[in-house]
């Protein structure tokens, strides 16, 4: 029985938990709604599904001294390009207020949240805190068929080719500056934004937190001879050529 | 101190024991007091290959055993006085071998001795991880084959760490690949792998190529190490790899085809034209 089951249970309605959630903070630099809608609709279709679902935090430390803008208006613009807008801050208070009327209410985030906020990682599930980041571990020396590399809590960087038969694992990101015909697993520990970058592709599988493709699937997306990267994108693995 | 070599490949078939007898004459001709182990307990070729069967009273585990000296173990050539071999145990199995047994061994080979090869059996396990494990050189034998060459990989991963130079942090083991039953013919229509993709994956200095040869199985018949019979291809490429392992420079043979003799009148004849 976990924890929350049991609590309900007990008639207990509800649980207050910490979570850390990365969103988006839109800076609002001009007020001029038209412009915004444009280049919002813009930037959105060079990543469409990147945005899908984001968190939008409308910061108005930039616009705080305009007066009342037209709130209503920011909300549905943000709204049609497929985000959500979950709130303002840094606004005046007449500002907030309308802000509030339009749905969109004043977040007080706390130095350490804020901060977190203020970041553009885009996660839908609460990310883990950054593990204490190690010095990057270097590889000079091929490494052969049958070996396992697990460079933990940090990068991997490998300056030679990667034999069929070998593992490489690290927590962060993994690079290899030779051909990768092993495999090659990223963000072990469940961290979907690392990467796996190489000079060519001719693994057996490459893995990034867990999300793998083996040497068939890769096979069809990129040629041998091209330098490529490999992450992690909306549930999917991609490779693309660097 | 005598200079340890072992000659390895992971695969089996390849040719190490074919190798380690050519090679351990080849360093006895030029003069260097060589032995010659067999470390494949249970499965010995070594004494076969080198005519000497017949010979065989003591063998390697006895003396680890304490059962016999070395001296009673030794076989001395006939036709090179230089050369001594070790012969294995055909009844016992490699469990009988142990690491203090194989380094008092080689211990006391290495004062009267300059050159001891190790012919390690094939696999990954007791009898070749001891072969490697005193080594100072390494000859990877490997076959231009995918299944080959991916074993000589793993076995190069093997002797960059589980050796006692790598378990010391010494310097490490001077690694060299020699290629066997290579096919100029076979290369060029694209049926084997050449000798740049081996490179490409292995990535160690070359030692030599031995070109596909009946030699071979004509001296492993008569107990006469190929690399007596100086008028065949695979003779001469083992003395050629001899003389670089000694550090000579030599010339790569035998990686072309051979042009047919109408092919060679035809380019006679473009010759005069020009």
């Amino acid at each position: 029985m976990t924890e929350s089951t049991v609590a309900a249970e007990q008639g207990v309605c509800f649980q207050l938990k910490t979570s850390f959630l990365p969103c988006t903070t839109l800076q609002l630099l001009r007020y001029d709604l038209d412009e915004l809608a444009a280049q919002l609709n813009a930037s959105v279709q060079r990543a469409p599904t990147f945005f899908i679902g984001s968190p939008i935090v409308l910061d108005l430390e930039s616009v705080k001294n305009l007066g009342n803008l037209d709130f209503n208006r920011i909300k549905q613009i943000i709204i049609a390009n497929n985000m959500v807008p979950i709130g303002i801050r840094g606004g005046t208070e007449a500002q907030s207020m309308a802000a509030a009327n339009a749905g969109m209410p004043t977040l007080i985030l706390s130095k350490a949240t804020a901060q977190s906020a203020a970041s553009t990682a885009k996660t839908s599930t609460p990310a883990k805190p950054a593990t204490p980041a190690l010095p990057t571990k270097l590889i000079t020396t091929p490494i052969r068929s049958g070996m396992q590399i697990y460079a933990k809590d940090s990068d991997l960087i490998v300056m030679s080719s990667v034999s069929a038969g070998a593992e490489l694992l690290a927590d962060g990101h993994i690079h290899i500056y030779g051909t990768l015909r092993g495999r090659a697993l990223a963000g072990v520990q469940g961290n979907t934004d690392a990467r796996i970058f190489c000079r060519s592709l001719e693994a057996e599988l490459v893995a990034i937190a867990g999300y793998y493709l083996m040497k068939e699937d890769i096979q069809d997306t990129c040629k041998q001879a091209e330098m490529v990267q490999v992450y992690f994108e909306n549930e999917q693995v991609k490779i693309a050529a660097l | 101190m005598a200079k340890i070599i072992v000659v390895t490949s992971g695969k089996g078939g390849v040719g190490k024991t074919t190798t380690s007898a050519s090679l351990s004459v080849g360093l006895a001709t030029r003069g260097f007091k060589t032995a010659v182990i067999d470390f494949d307990i249970g499965l010995r070729n070594l004494d076969l290959i080198m005519g000497v069967e017949r010979r065989v009273v003591y063998d390697f585990v006895n003396v680890i055993r304490g059962e016999s000296t070395l001296n009673q173990a030794l076989i001395r050539d006939k036709h090179h006085k230089e050369l001594c071999i070790l012969p294995a145990s055909q009844t016992r199995d490699k469990d009988a071998l142990t690491e203090e047994g194989v380094a008092a061994v080689l211990e006391e080979l290495g004062k009267s001795f300059d050159y001891i090869v190790c012919d390690s059996p094939a696999g990954i396990e007791r009898g070749a991880q001891l072969a490697m494990y005193f080594a100072d050189i390494a000859i990877v034998v490997t076959n231009p084959e995918v299944s080959s060459v991916r074993d000589s990989d793993r076995m190069l991963g093997l002797l960059s760490s589980k050796t006692k130079r790598a378990e010391e942090g010494r310097a490490p083991i001077s690694e060299h690949l020699l290629l066997t039953r290579y096919c100029p013919k076979r290369v060029s229509n694209g049926d084997m792998l050449s000798l740049s993709d081996v490179n490409e994956i292995l990535a160690i200095p070359l030692l030599g190529v031995i070109p596909e040869s009946p030699a071979v199985l004509r001296a492993s018949n008569s107990g006469v190490p190929v690399i007596d019979d100086t008028e065949s291809d695979a003779g001469q490429a083992y003395a050629d790899a001899v003389a670089r392992l000694l550090g000579e420079d030599v010339p790569f043979r035998f990686l072309e085809e051979k042009p047919h003799w109408i092919k060679r009148l035809f380019s006679f004849k473009e010759r005069e034209t020009v």
